[in-house]
């Protein structure tokens, strides 16, 4: 019983760490749509949980590449192994604003993002997560380096 | 026969928050002053045989009120209703006379409770004023000098020239609040009295973010740290700014052995930013009830011009709607700001939020 309470107890904890870690975090099924949306998601983008249940990413956010999320989507679903995309590949997948709006000039936040496979209890991968890391300083910090010109901070 | 009360608060959301706050049934004749001066002027009138007092305020503070009210020998009875809640504020206000301290936003039942205790109104009567049929018992509509501005529908323009007062006044009450509030964490853990400003709300231009701060421009050496936050439409960035010469001072307070160089200072500045900041957008945000996704805090610089601080570059925005708050700690030379920056576009939606409260 007492062990029972712990579980539950980390559990949680778990839930309210995935909640308001400073990460994106969002969960999708085989059609692309939404299933678990955390609050850095929900805060960055201003669509509560609410709202994007059961809605397709793509017709939430025209912004993402369509084909090219898909390729990448689709090989952590067949091969269930995860996939890593860049700043510098792409500089964003959801484009959301600067953390710090005014005294930051990147011009959106810059994303490192990762989607992993989510293996069902039968072995199957039906569900994708997708992991937004803000990058903005890391990037504004490089791209200073690479040309002190055009980004003056 | 009517009671006279007096409600005396700059703000005029606070004003309208508290007279809602009056128990039911009970008759009373309302007035309204918004500072220390008009307050004591109409209790002089004999408008207040009770007097709801807010501490924060121009012109004469609830503390100047109270020691002209002992002064002249004025007869009233005092509840303090502030948002500065530190200990030492409570037990102030009641060595200089106030009967009770409430702490705002203020709490209907609560207040209905002490009036009770303090038999200013009688549990008998309230019931059978309450079960009269639906005459309105309470003076009708206060009749005041402020009248109440007419509320608007929050509209959605994105171009907006200039601040609603009336957003402002709530913003302004808002912020004292939960300035109110991170003041107190910060005087418990400095053990010291925080003396709390009249928050300064305002729409300017990005470009002239430095200019618009009368009270740090004439700083010599700076040190800031910024941080982001956004939540539901709302986004922007609280920068704290500690004068230089307020680090030993500061360092001393929080127990910081050793010698005080540049990353002490830091550590130092990443704790006062952590507890101001954090209590800050907490208190906001429960008002609001809304939640805020905070960035890591970001150092602006170190040992420099303020200018250099707020020094910004980004084309993005052309206006930003303000708040500043100077904290200042008594018998201590030390000043630290907090700054809060709202981007343009989170205005509607703070109005949005707003406007909830301003429901009658």
């Amino acid at each position: 019983m007492i062990e029972q309470d712990d579980q539950l107890k980390e559990f949680y904890w778990y839930i309210d760490i995935l909640q308001n870690v400073d990460v994106g975090l969002a969960v999708l099924d085989r059609e692309y749509n939404i299933q678990l949306w955390n609050g850095f998601m929900e805060n960055h983008s201003g669509h509560h949980p609410n709202s994007t249940k059961d809605k397709n990413l793509f017709e939430l956010f025209p912004e993402i590449d369509k084909a090219r999320f898909r390729s990448k989507a689709e090989s952590v679903f067949l091969l269930q192994s995860s996939a890593f995309s860049s700043w510098e590949q792409r500089p964003y997948l959801f484009k959301f604003k600067t953390y710090r709006p005014i005294t930051c000039t990147a011009p959106h936040m810059y994303q490192n993002t990762t989607i992993i496979p989510l293996v069902s209890t039968t072995g199957e991968v039906n569900h994708i997560c997708v992991i937004v890391y803000d990058v903005t300083e890391e990037a504004m910090y490089k791209l200073r380096q690479e040309n002190p010109q055009a980004i003056s901070a | 026969m009517a009671t006279p009360v007096l409600i005396c608060d700059d703000s005029n959301m606070a004003r309208k928050q508290c007279a809602r706050s009056l128990p039911d049934g009970w008759p009373v004749d309302i007035s309204f002053a918004t500072n220390g001066e008009e307050g004591v002027e109409a209790i002089k009138e004999g408008k207040a045989e009770l007097l709801l007092l807010d501490l924060n305020m121009p012109v004469m503070d609830g503390y100047e009120v109270l020691e002209a009210i002992r002064a002249q020998d004025l007869e009233t009875m005092v509840v303090v209703i502030s948002g500065d809640i530190q200990p030492e504020a409570r037990s102030r206000v009641k060595q200089l006379g106030a009967i009770d301290f409430i702490k705002k936003p203020v709490d209907k039942e609560k207040l209905t409770g002490m009036l009770l205790d303090y038999g200013i109104i009688d549990a008998e009567l309230m019931k059978a004023a309450n079960t009269e049929a639906d005459e309105p018992a309470k003076a009708a509509e206060p009749k005041s000098e402020v009248t109440a501005a007419p509320r608007q529908a929050v509209t959605e323009d994105t171009t907006i020239t200039e601040l609603d007062p009336q957003l402002r006044d709530c913003l302004q009450e808002l912020s004292n609040v939960a300035m109110g509030q991170a003041g107190d964490m910060l005087a418990r853990l400095l053990k010291v009295f925080v003396e709390l400003p009249i928050p300064n709300v305002n729409l300017i231009e990005v470009s002239e973010l430095c200019m618009a701060f009368a009270s740090v421009e004439d700083f010599d050496e700076t040190s800031g740290v910024c941080q982001g936050f956004i939540g539901s439409g709302i986004s922007g960035e609280a920068l704290l700014i500690l004068n230089d010469s307020s680090f030993g001072d500061m360092a001393a307070l929080l127990n910081y052995k050793g010698q005080l160089d540049d990353s002490a200072e830091l550590e130092v500045l990443m704790d006062i930013s952590n507890i101001l900041v954090g209590a800050y957008l907490k208190g906001l945000a429960e008002q609001l009830d809304l939640h805020f996704s905070r960035g890591a805090p970001v150092v602006l610089g170190q040992h420099c011009d303020v200018t250099q601080l707020l020094q910004t570059k980004n084309q993005a925005w052309s206006r930003t709607l303000a708040i500043e708050l100077s904290y200042a700690i008594e018998d201590y030379p030390i000043k630290c700001d907090l700054l809060l920056f709202f981007t343009e576009d989170s205005i509607p939606h703070l109005a949005h939020h707003a406007s909830y409260l301003l429901d009658d």
